[in-house]
């Protein structure tokens, strides 16, 4: 589908030109303006680039300072402790299931496919009452607990899906062969299938991480003070009249941090993550 | 894979095999559906304060959503985010991943791609928080941008309740647009409709002509996949509206998902609340079937 003429190459550039702007916008103003000084953001050049830039910023960003009483510390120890717990747990239940759900063929499969097809987008705010009942009555609202298991559940069908559309591309001839040798499904799981899916593991792993870090719903709803989570402290910076936005900005940056450097340096695993999640696999 | 005589023939052991394989994945299923079917029985309880009411009273807290303007205005805010959050989205991402197909330079579309996916790995709160800075009327980035070019700017964006929602959906598409573009691709890149655009080629078919007549009709189920992924994203919107606008100007951005906090929480109605989320859910439903159909279809075929 290659082609050479003037028009397309105009339209490209354009095009090219367009997009460079529309998405580079946002990242320049959210950088520039974390690097400025208070005075410098109250003029409101948001556009102007920082006269010295202000790198202490991020560190009061994330132990707080006079103006900012959202120190960021706190909610990303959280956050990671929570999000690396379910994507580790989601991550290898899933492939357990995803292992069964691509290799039987019965009714039974059927079924449990397509009750996990509905899980699949089921929007939160669907179960979100029983949840937060199940959570506060059990005191796990108190603990990780709480958010780990709720987030759990939430995400084992994608998890599933997502490592059972790898293993279907996985050809069966090694299995065959370790089961005439009489392995059990078990052993050959664990020593022959799970070896050589590790790409399919970082992969899924790395979708549910930014996909737990980045939920704000049900973070919202069931976190408290001890277990809130990086995004719940930044809607807190955002929406407060007087926040000094500077700061603001340095807390976004710190926010999206982490799975930005994986999309950056990991971003095959991450579109492939993507599209397998999008059953394009 | 075993048969199903041999499977039979060392039964006991595979049924703890079984069980090791599936026994998470249908615990995990038991509880969401749980949860799921215990939500609908909250829709028709009586539960009005913080304390569990589970008194049966069949559908009226559906008929005071009904009689509730604001629920009305939900509908409509909805209906504007499934329309204008998957159209335009799908047509720019069919448009631009065609072009990209075309694009005679090297890196250019690997420079694009990258370009325009980063937003995946950010979430709708930081993404929201950014875009109400260049969204502020009176010196935002974008008046600031006019403003520079001589044009008086005459947008308040999100701050005029008319077009509120509109300025919203413009941040999901942005959000959204790489996401869109890589599904288009991936269905894009087959043997056989390569051949199909080489042949309509070679015919002298013009390159609009072949995207028209060739591509999309090869790529249904591509558009599928993805018109159904942008329709419960839509549907489901939640972070975009609370972030930027927090439902305002008074209630002009409200969509069903930030009523049913604030029904539930705010309002101590939680019945309301759990129906709002019912009505949701078999929005959602609607919209999933087709998509799960195909997917049955092509994992078990």
């Amino acid at each position: 589908m290659k082609s050479k003429n003037t028009t397309l190459k105009i339209i490209v550039f354009v095009v090219l030109i367009g997009l460079t702007c529309a998405y580079l916008l946002p990242i320049y103003v959210m950088v520039t303006n974390s690097l400025k000084t208070l005075p410098e953001i109250q003029q409101r050049t948001y556009l102007a680039f920082p006269e010295v830039p202000q790198v202490q910023n991020y560190s009061s960003a994330l132990f707080g300072s006079r103006e900012f009483m959202i120190p960021m510390k706190r909610p990303i120890l959280n956050s990671t402790i929570i999000t690396v717990a379910v994507t580790v747990l989601a991550a290898f239940f899933g492939g357990l299931g995803g292992y069964y759900l691509s290799r039987s063929r019965t009714t039974f499969a059927r079924v449990v496919f397509v009750l996990v097809g509905i899980a699949l987008y089921l929007p939160y705010q669907a179960v979100i009452i029983p949840l937060t009942t199940i959570t506060a009555k059990s005191g796990l609202a108190n603990s990780y607990w709480g958010l780990i298991l709720s987030y759990l559940i939430i995400n084992m069908p994608l998890a599933s899906v997502l490592m059972g559309t790898f293993f279907l591309s996985i050809p069966r001839e090694l299995e065959e062969a370790a089961q005439v040798d009489g392995a059990s499904k078990l052993q050959i799981f664990f020593k022959i299938v799970m070896p050589i899916s590790l790409p399919a593991y970082a992969s899924v792993a790395i979708l549910i991480f930014t996909q737990v870090w980045n939920e704000f719903f049900i973070a919202l709803t069931l976190s408290t003070p001890k277990t809130q989570t990086v995004q719940v402290a930044m809607a807190m910076t955002q929406g407060s009249t007087i926040s000094p936005y500077n700061l603001q900005m340095a807390a976004s940056l710190l926010t999206v941090a982490v799975p930005l450097m994986f999309f950056l340096f990991l971003g095959r695993y991450f579109v492939r993550g993507i599209l397998a999640g999008a059953l394009k696999g | 894979m075993i048969s199903e005589k041999t499977q039979r023939g060392r039964s006991e052991t595979n049924v703890s095999e079984f069980l090791v394989f599936t026994l998470p994945l249908l615990v995990f299923l038991l509880i969401l559906y749980g949860t799921l079917f215990w939500n609908i029985y909250v829709s028709m309880s009586n539960w009005v304060s913080t304390a569990a009411d589970y008194t049966f009273s069949g559908l009226k807290w559906y008929s005071y959503l009904f009689s509730q303007g604001r629920f009305w205005v939900d509908v409509q805010n909805n209906l504007k985010w499934l329309i204008l959050g998957v159209v335009p989205t799908m047509v720019v991402a069919i448009l631009l991943a065609y072009l990209l197909e075309l694009v005679p330079f090297p890196g250019v579309e690997s420079y694009i791609r990258t370009l325009i996916l980063y937003p995946v790995a950010m979430s709708f709160v930081v993404t929201g928080t950014i875009w109400s800075w260049m969204y502020q009327p009176e010196r935002g980035v974008f008046n600031t941008i006019l403003g520079s070019l001589g044009i008086h700017s005459p947008f308040t964006y999100t701050n005029d309740p008319a077009t509120a929602t509109y300025w919203l959906i413009l941040i999901f598409i942005w959000q959204y647009l790489g996401f869109s573009v890589i599904i288009i691709q991936s269905s894009l890149r087959t043997s056989e409709l390569q051949e199909m655009v080489e042949a309509a080629t070679v015919d002298g078919a013009s390159k609009l002509r072949i995207l028209v007549s060739v591509i999309v009709p090869n790529i249904r189920s591509g558009i599928l996949v993805l018109v159904s992924l942008l329709l419960i994203s839509t549907l489901k919107v939640f972070d975009i509206v609370w972030i930027v606008t927090r439902t305002g100007p008074g209630i002009a951005t409200d969509v069903l998902a930030t009523n049913m906090i604030v029904t539930a929480y705010d309002q101590r109605l939680a019945s309301a609340g759990a129906a709002i989320g019912v009505i949701i859910f078999l929005l959602a439903f609607i919209i999933i079937i087709p998509y799960t159909v195909y997917a049955l279809r092509k994992w078990f075929e």
